[in-house]
């Protein structure tokens, strides 16, 4: 018997490293990446209380959340790719053309 | 311990070793690879949690879809972390497809193996006992047909945006002038089509 709790503090432990991830990283590509590790700690989140309620609804979100991951990144590695059209490159200190 | 808490354990302690590789490799591929082996560790812990459609879908779309776009614009890109272009013959990126499929492999076998066990020796994380197709691809679909169509339909137009609007934004900038400007529209529809100039 496996407590909620433990799937949350997994869930947290994910969201954490997704988090330390996007801060830390300066490839883009990895920025990325976590992002999608901090979406699937939200998932797992709504997976548990899902299941602890009994309460099929937070899997129809999830469902919902999977395919707008699978957009966003799918837009995201679009605008990679014309990163690196632009001859920016991957790095995303060198990304300061809306703020200059 | 029982059986559920093996499972989750392992998965879990996969999950989170895997995500921390994801965040500290130096290469991207290697990144991406680590990535789906944590999706694929919590594709176990959904099944734990008898949401076994959605331990499906997890696999589908982040391992089989996701996965591969990240691959591909990786290699697409050939750049490392510190920005230089990489000269990659055939031997280093056969070697990492070599590594990755064997990763891959033995992810998907675990996850085959521990779901079968999970379902097996399933008590789940909570005192409710679940309805035998709790989690199930028809109960969630009921779910999701009835009392969520609108915003089912909603998400295909907006996968559909988003499809557009990655064709649109990852386009080259030649491409973009000559199609604003009119010039060598028809001659580049010709070259695409595999219709040589002269023969038209």
């Amino acid at each position: 018997m496996v407590p909620i709790t433990h799937f949350l503090y997994l869930a947290g432990i994910l969201f954490l490293i997704g988090v330390v991830g996007v801060l830390a990283r300066r490839n883009v590509l990895i920025v990325l990446m976590s992002i999608e590790i901090m979406l699937n700690a939200a998932n797992l989140v709504l997976v548990a209380f899902s299941r602890a309620w009994g309460n099929l609804e937070g899997q129809v979100l999830v469902f919902l959340t999977i395919a707008i991951a699978a957009a966003e990144a799918a837009v995201g590695l679009a605008i990679v790719v014309s990163l690196f059209r632009a001859r920016t490159g991957t790095d995303i200190d060198d990304l300061t053309v809306l703020r200059d | 311990m029982t059986g559920t808490e093996v499972v989750f354990w392992l998965a879990a302690v996969t999950a989170v070793l895997s995500a921390l590789a994801t965040i500290t490799r130096r290469n991207p591929v290697v990144a991406a690879v680590c990535l789906v082996a944590s999706f694929f560790a919590v594709a176990v812990v959904y099944v734990l949690l008898s949401a076994t459609f959605l331990a499906a879908i997890q696999v589908l779309v982040y391992a089989g879809a996701i996965m591969v776009l990240f691959v591909f614009v990786v290699m697409v890109l050939d750049k490392d972390d510190s920005g230089e272009i990489r000269h990659a013959g055939p031997t280093r990126i056969s070697r990492y497809g070599y590594n990755g499929a064997w990763m891959l492999l033995v992810g998907f076998l675990a996850w085959v193996l521990l779901g079968t066990w999970s379902r097996q020796y399933v008590t789940p994380g909570s005192s409710l006992d679940a309805q035998p197709d709790f989690g199930s691809a028809q109960s969630v679909g009921r779910e999701l047909f009835y009392r969520y169509v609108f915003a089912f339909e909603a998400v295909s137009l907006l996968l559909l945006a988003a499809v557009i609007g990655a064709v649109v934004v990852a386009r080259s900038r030649r491409e973009r002038d000559d199609d604003a400007s009119g010039l060598n529209a028809r001659q580049r529809a010709r070259n695409d089509a595999g219709l040589s100039a002269k023969g038209v």
